[in-house]
């Protein structure tokens, strides 16, 4: 990639007119993806991304610029649109570059770019298959087999020069099941910081393609969910959603900084039901949201956000970090160089608790078990959240019944999670992608299985 | 670093000493300036350039495809040998088609305006940002004035003598308003498209500040099935995500309930849906889509009644129709998919105040939220975070409500609406694809809240 010497005249030119801090992020990023839908491979996706992005930050003033053009000129005329724009002055910074060695803490065994086409669909076809055969109900299956080797290099003022080479690879299938004219659902979609290694005894595919239907078929003989406020029970895994929406995002920088979240001038406060101890760790080795560097070259790091229930920290990036005067927590991330990086989340649960699934159960009277949770989102300066519920149960005298369908869970951060009353032993993690201000990001989500003692559920 | 034209030539010397003889570049960049407020000083400045090349190739009747935003000689030939070898590994059988060049295309009316200098987005959006703390007391830190100019550019070039590009570019302005009473806090925000000189920022100002406050301390609406009256930004954003239901690739591939239902009634008499790739107000009227076919308006619905779903060459082909213009890329590096224009359900002949009236005792929802999670395309289910009003005895009351869901099914919900007002909107995105509706009274969904 690009010099030592290279991104040193580069930095030189861009802090040229007084900014107090400059850095380079370069990616040279490899990404592939083949798509089976109808029994058939469908589309094979295949291309590179390039480019540079330039920050300076002079106080609490941020510039940042984008290139694609890599060279040495390129980056300098790059640079010199930044420093224009920050407006006049003269350097008061030397740049002086030295080079950082971080372990790395993701070993990959099989580099997915070196495999042929060939051997990933045979994979890809496992699980297609399993979920294509598991039932006459299922009709139509979608099944991808992605991966990314994503190239970065940070250089600095703050004297960073590093580099970080990020693979990961994830295979999604969705199915699709028919009862009585109708249509639902079931998606599964497993990924790690890995290469092709992941199948061998992190993922089996078979049984990625068989939880997918499985759900699909459930939720096609379901009725609606009810509606009201009620119990819920949210199973571990991707069910960790709920704090990602309903709290983590109301802990980054890029709200917090701003007075924008419903927990900023929090710290050290009871935020939480102390039953809930939640973590930001970009450190799990090979976990789908790890990093051994941040987008700006800070090591990743393992956080306690919240220790029963008590506000530990926040996640911060550089600049945000100013105006909070706070330390870079390694939260800074950014889907490609041409996004602006902001504090961002890594691999984000909540740990486990006291509370046996079978006691979480037998507690609810009439609710409902979350099983298998979708997406969301929020509003952090309000802390108003959604999310959806893919696969649901009725709870009556604290026994699991009839699953049913088409639910969603909304209310406020703040309040939820004070009223999270029982967490379970086994944290599970889930794979997620998070869109925010900074593009779109690889993010774990994780839980225990988890009460809630109320929560509007948005059935019908 | 080459450009586009230099590119262009390598990657056809490259597919033509590999014999390939169809084949297709499609190249699309962006570039963008942005600025940001905070506490009456600009403390974000941006400004990107992104793009890239994507190569297509048709080899034993399969279409494969690579791309790149490096563009380099190294690049060109990687490109043209990773297509066919990516055409290799495909298996599915429908046809796929090149366009053919010398078709003749409507030509595009835009209003041309001088885009703004960067000094002009700076002074636009400080003034937006002392408008936003003039307008209220109640406005507070974290406000935030915004504006700037994008250029996006597209070009086709194939080996059918099809030779096409356009260019396009806009400027905007935005006005995100924070208000805070009693320690709770509410936002809301506006973004105007098109020349910053007729800028009116007072009224915009006003209006998302209007709509941050009014929606302090709202209560949760309490559960119960009624009629529900979808303002225009709240139905535009249900329509966007269930567009997709009027793909023929989805219709095709068992996605979509409307397969098979062409000339047959699925919504209410009063309900038409038109795609108009020349809409009047759209940020990108395109007379072309992403194969290069020539594009057109059309009623997708009349009189609830479905005309057509949207074609590409491929859909159109199995169906034994003409394509409707509608191939789509979700960015240069995308296969071509589907997807409409400014798709807009037609306006009716009521005021707001008669469907109010109409819904008696209800809710009128303004917004809604978590579309991309909460509202299955296949199934049509869904159940969204909602803020809005309650309306009583025939009228919008100033009790605010949020935090709470409104759920059903939109293909039941198409046959559900019983009245539409006559408000036309903007198209508030920047693109070529834009959603746009009525305010629109629904019967029969249920609200979950308290």
């Amino acid at each position: 990639m690009i010099s030592r010497e290279v991104c040193a005249r580069v930095l030189a030119k861009a802090v040229s007119t007084g900014a107090d801090y400059a850095e380079i992020f370069a990616e040279y990023t490899v990404n592939h993806a083949i798509t089976m839908i109808s029994d058939k491979v469908d589309s094979v996706n295949d291309g590179v991304i390039a480019g540079a992005g330039i920050r300076v930050f002079k106080g609490l003033r941020s510039v940042s610029a984008s290139t694609v053009d890599t060279s040495e000129a390129g980056l300098l005329r790059c640079a010199e649109k930044a420093a224009d724009a920050l407006g006049q002055g003269t350097a008061a910074i030397s740049v002086n570059l030295r080079e950082r060695l971080f372990g790395d803490i993701h070993p990959v065994k099989i580099v997915p770019s070196t495999v042929a086409n060939a051997e990933k669909v045979a994979v890809l076809k496992e699980g297609y298959f399993a979920a294509k055969e598991y039932s006459d109900c299922i009709k139509q299956v979608t099944g991808t087999l992605l991966d990314v080797d994503h190239n970065i290099l940070i250089a600095s003022t703050d004297g960073v020069y590093a580099q970080d080479r990020q693979i990961r690879t994830r295979i999604t299938v969705s199915a699709v099941a028919e009862k009585n004219g109708e249509a639902q659902t079931g998606f599964f979609g497993p990924g790690r910081r890995m290469g092709m290694e992941m199948f061998e005894h992190e993922v089996n595919a078979h049984d990625v393609g068989i939880k997918a239907a499985e759900q699909a078929v459930i939720m096609a003989g379901a009725g609606y969910c009810p509606a009201g406020v009620m119990p819920v029970a949210i199973g571990n895994g991707f069910g960790g959603v709920i704090f990602h929406e309903a709290c983590g995002h109301s802990l980054e920088a890029s709200s917090v900084a701003y007075g924008l979240s419903q927990f900023a001038g929090k710290l050290g406060q009871q935020i939480a039901n102390p039953k809930v101890t939640a973590i930001d760790d970009g450190t799990i080795p090979n976990a789908w949201g790890s990093i051994n560097i941040d987008d700006e070259g800070t090591p990743a790091q393992k956080k306690i956000l919240i220790e029963n229930g008590v506000l530990k920290t926040y996640m911060v990036d550089k600049f945000n970090g100013r105006r909070m005067g706070m330390e870079s927590t390694g939260s800074a991330r950014r889907q490609n160089y041409s996004y602006t990086t902001t504090s961002r989340m890594t691999n984000t649960f909540i740990a486990e608790g006291p509370d046996s699934n079978d006691d979480i159960i037998a507690s609810m009277e009439y609710g409902l078990f979350a099983k298998s949770m979708g997406g969301g989102s929020v509003n952090p300066a309000t802390g108003e959240f959604n999310f959806a519920v893919n696969e649901g149960y009725l709870v009556r005298n604290g026994k699991i019944c009839e699953p049913v369908r088409g639910a969603s869970l909304v209310g406020k951060g703040s309040d939820v999670i004070m009223d999270i009353d029982m967490v379970g032993k086994q944290l599970d993690l889930g794979t997620g992608m998070c869109g925010a201000s900074s593009g779109s990001i690889p993010t774990t989500v994780g839980e225990p299985l988890i009460r809630v003692s109320k929560i509007t559920v948005g059935g019908r | 670093m080459m450009n586009f034209n230099e590119f262009k030539r390598l990657v056809i010397d490259s597919a033509e000493s590999l014999g390939i003889k169809d084949y297709e570049l499609y190249y699309a960049t962006s570039e963008s300036t942005d600025v940001g407020t905070f506490k009456h000083e600009i403390n974000e400045f941006s400004s990107s350039v992104d793009g890239g090349v994507c190569f297509r190739c048709l080899i034993n009747g399969k279409m494969g495809y690579a791309s790149t935003e490096l563009l380099s000689a190294e690049e060109a030939e990687r490109i043209v040998k990773s297509a066919a070898e990516n055409a290799a590994t495909l298996e599915s059988e429908e046809e796929q088609f090149l366009v053919a060049g010398g078709q003749e295309y409507k030509t595009v009316e835009k209003k041309e305006y001088a885009l703004p200098e960067t000094a002009e987005l700076v002074k636009t959006a400080l003034d937006v940002d002392a408008a936003l703390y003039a307008a209220d007391p109640l406005v507070i830190d974290g406000s935030q004035g915004g504006a700037g100019v994008y250029t996006n550019r597209v070009a086709i070039y194939n080996s059918k003598g099809l030779d096409l590009s356009c260019e396009n570019s806009s400027a905007y302005y935005l006005a995100a308003a924070v208000v805070s009473k009693d320690g709770e806090m509410s936002d809301s925000y506006e973004m105007q498209l098109g020349s910053l000189k007729d800028a009116d920022i007072a009224k915009t100002v006003k209006k998302a500040v209007d709509d941050a406050k009014a929606m302090l301390n709202a209560d949760v609406a309490p559960t119960g099935a009624y009629p529900v009256v979808f303002a225009p930004r709240a139905m535009s954003s249900l329509l966007a995500v269930y567009s997709s239901v009027f793909s023929s690739e989805n219709a095709q591939k068992g996605l979509s309930r409307l397969s098979g239902r062409e000339g047959e009634k699925i919504a209410s008499d009063i309900v038409t849906i038109t795609d108009d790739p020349f809409y009047k107000d759209s940020a990108l009227p395109m007379s072309f889509d992403a194969e290069g076919s020539p594009t057109y308006t059309k009623n997708v619905v009349e009189k609830g009644v479905l005309k057509t779903l949207l074609y590409n060459l491929k859909t159109a082909n199995v169906a034994g129709v003409k394509t409707t213009g509608n191939a789509s890329k979700g960015g240069y590096s995308a296969a071509v998919g589907i997807r409409p224009f400014t798709f807009y359900i037609a306006p009716g002949s009521l005021s707001e105040e008669e469907l109010f009236k109409k819904a008696g005792k209800g809710v009128y929802i303004t917004e809604l939220g978590g579309l991309h999670a909460g509202a299955n395309a296949v199934s049509g289910d869904f159940s969204l975070q909602s803020s809005g009003f309650m309306i009583e005895d025939g009228k919008k009351t100033d009790k605010a409500v949020k935090s709470f869901t409104v759920a059903g099914n939109f293909y039941s919900l198409l046959n559900q609406i019983t009245a539409l007002s006559d408000t036309v909107e903007k198209p508030r995105s920047g693109g070529s694809t834009a959603f746009l509706s009525p305010t629109v009274l629904v019967e029969g969904l249920t609200v979950a809240g308290k």
